[in-house]
């Protein structure tokens, strides 16, 4: 490996392919654990998490630099911001629609609130679990890539400095 | 202080054999759930004892999350239906640590 | 009085195993070496939940542990110095 590209945060061609073709599959393996968290183990902080190394590998494989272009922080933190947005006007729907705070409105209603028999598993299951499955999700992806984001931006400045 | 770091050690290294000496088998209930419900019908297990309702005219446990809350998932069930308030302490701090995170870190928009 | 079963073998197999790459994170001198102990610690302890019927908590351990604390130990690491203890 060249040593400007070291300085530069790349890695070898190899590992930017690999990368490359894992970060789609990383992704739509974390919207199914989101998805199906109110169905198979997993739900919107496993997803979440996985969504985020997604993320991390991209910035390992192509630096700072090279992501920063696409996405930045403040994106990262816009998304999570509205993931805690959604859990909260979803548990306040339920304070006016049902009894209480986080009440589960939606259960035994036509659309969302099937209760699945023996050995089903149907999607639109849950009443709102799967709403706020999905919100803690976009906050978990938000806030970790955020997180490493920025912790590699700051290690890059240092460097340059 | 190596003499006291000693018995220290020799007393925690006690209670450690102890505890794991008096520790139920794996996925066994303790014994109280047995004398409270002495006539179920099967095998019951710590689950079934926080989530499961028990149905005393005919001795047998029934999951009540599913019904309730239609989830499959039971940790699900408890940790967004049952425990909900726990789930928005837990995104609280979350977001307080990325909004401290970005006041300090964040840089201006060009 | 030792008849074990295959859960009580693969339990203790796993805790030898973690207690093992906890020690020799420590010991490294290397700390990207220390880094990827500490990973194959977490992987392990991700499976040592799968085996005790809790698959949410693997999944979590496994994406947090292995992967996100592995990343940013390795920023920070890139960032300051890779051996322990020497002075610039």
């Amino acid at each position: 490996m060249k040593n400007e590209e070291m300085n530069e945060g790349k890695m070898t061609v190899i590992v930017q392919t690999i990368a490359a073709l894992l970060f789609p599959l990383a992704l739509i393996f974390s919207f199914y654990v989101i998805m199906h968290g109110h169905l198979t183990p997993g739900g919107g902080f496993q997803g979440g998490a996985i969504g985020a190394s997604a993320v991390v590998l991209l910035i390992v494989a192509y630096g700072v630099k090279h992501v920063e272009e696409k996405m930045t922080e403040g994106g990262f933190s816009v998304f999570e911001s509205l993931g805690g947005l959604i859990f909260v006007v979803v548990a306040i729907f339920g304070l006016f629609l049902a009894t209480s705070f986080l009440a589960n409105f939606l259960v035994n209603e036509p659309i969302f609130g099937k209760i699945p028999g023996w050995g089903q598993a149907p999607l639109n299951s849950g009443g709102i679990l799967p709403i706020l499955n999905i919100a803690v999700g976009m906050k978990v992806i938000g806030g970790l890539s955020a997180v490493v984001l920025i912790l590699a931006l700051i290690s890059r400045e240092g460097e340059e400095k | 202080m190596k003499k006291l770091a000693f018995i220290a050690f020799v007393v925690f290294l006690f209670f450690l054999f102890y505890s794991a000496y008096e520790m139920r088998d794996f996925g066994n209930p303790p014994s109280n759930v047995r004398e409270t419900f002495p006539d179920a019908k099967y095998k019951v297990t710590m689950d079934d004892r926080i989530i499961g309702k028990y149905n005393t005219t005919t001795g047998e446990w029934e999951y009540g999350a599913v019904e309730e809350t239609g989830a499959n998932n039971v940790v699900t069930s408890v940790v967004f239906d049952y425990r909900g308030y726990d789930t928005l302490g837990e995104a609280t701090v979350l977001f307080t640590a990325i909004a401290g995170i970005m006041l300090l870190f964040g840089r201006e928009k060009k | 009085m030792f008849e074990m079963s295959l859960f009580e073998i693969l339990i203790i197999l796993l805790s030898v195993f973690m207690i093992a790459s906890a020690i020799i994170a420590i010991w490294f001198k290397d700390l990207l070496a220390s880094v990827i102990a500490l990973a194959v610690m977490s992987l392990l302890l991700s499976l040592y939940f799968y085996i005790l019927h809790a698959p949410d908590v693997a999944i979590a351990e496994a994406g947090v542990g292995a992967c996100l604390t592995t990343a940013i130990l390795i920023i920070t690491i890139k960032a300051t110095k890779r051996m322990e203890g020497d002075e610039e």
